[in-house]
């Protein structure tokens, strides 16, 4: 009930186009010249004084970029994208490598204030700025956060503009910063495995990537240990006609366990914004990774205009034995999502889990689902998928369950269920199950319906009215994805479903 | 542009077939047919032979499978005799108690046929003399009944066909016995062969009507079937299928259904041959309150490649739509299942189940289903599941303690495993011949 409370009471405080991240922050940046050419990779590298094998593997990536042609197969329409109309670098500019809190630009800080979410993020951040001297903030942190402390690197734009625990996490030996600094600072990990779970050339937008990340988190946990923090990173695009291309890469070595969390707004505009991200995960020899997505980008205005374009390859492999790697996502934003997060079992024994909510209002389309891919002995994945359309929204779940000939009892079972509400909105099912495999069992399950007359009634009896009650159903069908996340984001997201939902009753 | 099109020696060898038996196909002169031909084969010379760029036919890959396109058999033939028939259909579907129509290299033929049974309860025509002066029902039906966009397959069969059966039930004709139509092959060198089959089921006619393809002889074969079905208000329809024909055939077939209101369409597909089977079925809601239950049963061997794909087209509100398909591959068999359900905007009340579920029986077999849902409407009840395994080892180990031996306790469970699918043919006599004919192929016989 506190949640629906919540839900409710956060509608009202909502503006005419319910998107509470919309606001632009005035905050100076640099920006290469629009286009995208051979001279603006060499300036996105040079400006994060890259050394040259780095600037080799980007070039490499826009010449084969170039001989790409855009993914037509999803189930998702739009304009075609100029991709020489948009700006591929743009930093504020206080953000050439602050040294410490001090030097982060105060109206940075401001903006994540405004941003609200009730992530640690927020909280910590906010105490951050009041701190005099933040850099104590390292070494203070220890017993005054307790154990729901979050290490956060915030993206702004296309940069990495603060990292926080850096010093607690070195600590333990944990290895987490900017994508740039990676790039300096640990060139044998970074070259070791970039680009070795989503190759060069992918993907049209993998490979765009490739050509001209500007940044992102880099992740790495050495052998046997337990990550002693969540990890967080904050995206959020703000320059007009900006691409955003982060590279994210996670390593868990041997027996290693990290909880990572990524969170993402963008302001409110006409045009569209594109994202195009890559995240790459890799769970050596009992390793475990858990990452979680709350994507919230501008979804576009009620009629459609506006919204992000998010064309997002993440995959993680499985490498060692006894392996597990874990996605959740609470897809809520966007105007155009297509994403889907895959787990390449190849270790014996090794686990992937893919739990998802998906969520599409007014004219969002998403096209979104997983691959498991089951390379290994005995490999088991799981997949829950929760898909609910209301509006004019078209919501697809596509998916790929596969086993090859080697891999000797693998086991999948998948339930993807939709929820319809309204009837403009359509909701559709793809999966692909391939058993090359005798001894692979494969369960996959799916519903589509709406929301009951008879629950809705029930609850309406007991007073709620229909938003309120639908709210409430809604939460109960997605709880078993909720149940997933970490606890800092279960809050956020019930609330967050409550106003996505907004406007899409009577 | 068009030369590059039809890449493959198949392709440009089924171009030349159409350039040279073009005016001498059925219905020639008559600006009708003519028109439908040219305008099916202006589909095929844009597309070429369907590959795995093609969603739909992502697993079966005609340009790859199809290496040549064979000449078409011949129309005359060395005499076929009934026993040669029912040598061909087993003892079991031969003496199915039924209107017998029989057609031989892509001809109805009335001789070898026991269609008397059927006067006076509709009409019946050889297509291939009727494309020549076609009654308005044909008009109506032919290439119209529920013809799926741009399936290249279709439009071959649109434009190379030579014949088939054309029937039509008159309105509230109940018909005792099943309508057995027989499609046979015989020729002794390589050879293809094109048929046709219109169906007009009147307003609350009943009939049931099966499909037999079986070979005479073991010469490779390409065959392309199309039966187009209308369903009329209220009418009952059970449409059977028994495909068996030798392991060298390419076996490809459409049903295009289209159900009026309050129909039931109760359809049933039962695959043991060919070395590369691709079965279609289109299903089209076009009045309310009808349901159709679409069920199959698949056992492959060897290197047999066996693919069902479906569309069932909920276009108005209120229809149930049910499809269960259940294949047991063995060797180095691989079987596809691909259902896609669409639930269209004004489809309200729409209820809709499918389920596919393959018993792998050896390490090299392999299993491909894509169940898809693609809804519109928001006031349904929809859901598809699919299941792949082994025999279950505690079932085994139960019959093995209870005295059966392995070998015994195995098929056992094969054939309750398929037989769930085969029960759902309502004819008592063809189900029989079908649960035979699964027992003869678990003993290792037949394909």
């Amino acid at each position: 009930m506190a949640a629906v409370q919540e839900t409710v009471e956060h509608v009202k405080e909502m503006e005419a186009d319910k998107y509470k991240y919309g606001f632009e922050t005035d905050i100076e940046t640099v920006k290469a010249p629009k286009g995208l050419n051979e001279d603006i990779v060499r300036f996105i590298s040079k400006k994060k004084d890259e050394p040259a094998w780095m600037l080799e593997w980007r070039l490499d990536a826009f010449q084969r970029w170039l001989t790409m042609d855009e993914p037509k197969w999803s189930r998702v329409h739009y304009p075609k994208i100029d991709f020489q109309d948009l700006y591929y670098y743009a930093a504020p500019k206080s953000a050439e490598g602050p040294k410490s809190l001090d030097e982060v630009d105060p109206e940075l800080l401001e903006t994540y204030k405004k941003l609200g979410i009730p992530l640690k993020e927020q909280e910590i951040l906010a105490g951050v700025r009041k701190m005099d001297e933040p850099s104590q903030l390292d070494e203070a942190a220890g017993g005054e956060y307790g154990s729901g402390r979050v290490a956060i690197d915030a993206v702004f734009d296309s940069v990495s503009v603060v990292t926080t625990f850096k010093k607690e996490l070195a600590k333990a030996g944990v290895i987490f910063c900017p994508m740039s600094e990676a790039v300096r600072e640990y060139p044998e990990l970074v070259q070791k495995y970039l680009g070795s779970v989503v190759p060069v050339s992918d993907n049209f937008y993998a490979t765009l990537n490739s050509a001209v990340f500007s940044d992102g988190s880099f992740v790495y946990i050495p052998e046997g240990v337990r990550c002693p923090m969540e990890l967080s990173t904050y995206f959020r695009i703000n320059e007009k006609q900006t691409g955003q291309f982060e590279r994210t890469l996670i390593i868990a070595d041997k027996g290693s366990y990290v909880s990572y969390l990524e969170g993402c707004t963008a302001p409110m505009r006409d045009e569209n914004q594109l994202h195009a991200a890559v995240v790459e995960l890799i769970a050596l020899d009992d390793a475990e990774i858990k990452y979680s997505t709350v994507q919230n980008w501008y979804p576009g205005d009620k009629n459609g205009v506006g919204g992000v374009y998010n064309f997002v390859t993440k995959r993680g492999d499985c490498r060692g034995k006894n392996s597990k790697i874990s996605w959740t996502q609470v897809e809520t934003g966007s105007a155009i999502t297509w994403k889907y997060p895959s787990c390449i079992l190849r270790g014996d024994n090794s686990v992937g889990e893919f739990y998802s909510i998906a969520i599409s209002n007014g004219y969002q389309q998403v096209d979104s689902g997983t691959k498991m891919i089951h390379l290994g002995k005995n490999t088991t994945s799981r997949i829950i998928s929760k898909g609910i359309a209301a509006g004019h929204s078209d919501n697809t779940y596509r998916g790929l369950v596969s086993a090859h000939r080697k891999a000797t009892g693998a086991r999948n079972f998948t339930a993807c269920d939709s929820l319809l509400i309204g009837s403009q909105c359509g909701a559709h099912t793809i999966p692909y199950i391939e058993a090359k495999n005798s001894s692979a069992t494969f369960e996959h399950e799916a519903t589509t319906s709406k929301i009951s007359e008879d629950q809705l009634f029930y609850c309406q009896a007991r007073g709620m009215n229909e938003e309120e009650a639908v709210a409430l159903i809604v939460n109960g069908f997605v709880r078993e994805v909720i149940q997933k996340l970490p606890m800092e984001f279960m809050a956020e997201t019930q609330r967050l479903i409550g106003i996505s939902l907004e406007g899409s009753v009577g | 542009m068009s030369v590059e099109v039809l890449k493959t020696k198949a392709e440009q060898g089924l171009a030349d077939q159409f350039t040279a038996a073009r005016s001498g196909l059925p219905g020639a002169g008559n600006a009708w047919a003519e028109g439908l031909r040219d305008a099916a084969w202006e589909t095929y010379r844009s597309a070429g032979l369907p590959h795995r760029r093609i969603e739909e036919w992502k697993y079966t890959d005609l340009r790859a499978l199809l290496r040549d396109a064979y000449p078409p058999a011949p129309a005359l033939t060395e005499a076929l005799t009934r026993d040669d028939i029912s040598a061909a259909l087993g003892p079991a579907l031969a003496a199915l108690d039924c209107h017998r129509l029989v057609v031989v290299n892509g001809q109805l033929r009335l001789e070898l046929s026991d269609a008397g049974g059927l006067e006076g309860k509709g009409e019946l025509l050889s297509l291939g003399d009727a494309l020549g002066d076609p009654s308005d029902w044909l008009k109506q039906t032919l290439a119209q009944a529920n013809p799926p966009r741009n399936d290249t397959v279709v439009a071959l069969n649109t434009a190379l066909m030579t014949g088939g059966a054309a029937l039509r039930i008159a309105d509230n004709v109940k018909l005792n016995k099943p309508v057995h139509i027989v499609h046979m092959l015989t020729s002794r060198e390589a050879a293809s062969v094109t048929t046709r089959n219109v169906v007009v089921v009147g307003a609350g006619a009943k009939v049931t009507l099966l499909e037999s393809y079986v070979s005479h002889g073991t010469a490779p074969a390409q065959r392309n079937a199309v039966t187009e079905l209308v369903a009329g208000d209220g009418s009952r329809v059970h449409h059977i299928k028994f495909q068996n024909e030798n392991l060298e055939t390419a076996h490809l077939t459409s049903w295009m259904t289209r159900l009026g209101a309050d129909v039931t369409y109760d359809a049933f597909q039962f695959s043991l041959g060919a070395r590369l089977a691709r079965n279609q079925i289109f299903v089209a809601f076009a009045g309310e309150g009808s349901r159709s239950h679409v069920s199959g049963a698949v056992l492959a061997r060897g290197r047999q490649h066996n693919d069902t794909t479906m569309v069932i087209d909920h276009g108005v509100p209120a229809c149930e739509s049910r499809e269960f398909n259940k294949l047991v591959l063995d060797g180095s068999a691989r079987g596809i299942v691909q259902c896609k359900a669409i639930v269209r905007k004004d489809a309200q009340k729409t209820d809709g189940h499918q389920m596919a579920r393959a018993l792998m029986l050896s390490e090299a077999a392999e299993f491909d289903s894509k169940p898809e849902l693609e809804i519109f409407a928001d006031d349904v009840v929809c859901g598809h599941g699919s299941t792949s395994g082994q025999v279950d080892e505690e079932h085994l180990f139960y019959l093995r303690a209870r005295g059966i031996p392995e070998p015994q306790a195995r098929a056992l469970l094969i054939a309750a495993f398929i037989g769930e699918a085969i029960e759902k043919v309502e004819n008592e006599s063809i189900r029989e011949a079908f649960l035979n004919f699964t027992g003869s192929w678990l003993a290792g016989e037949g394909a």
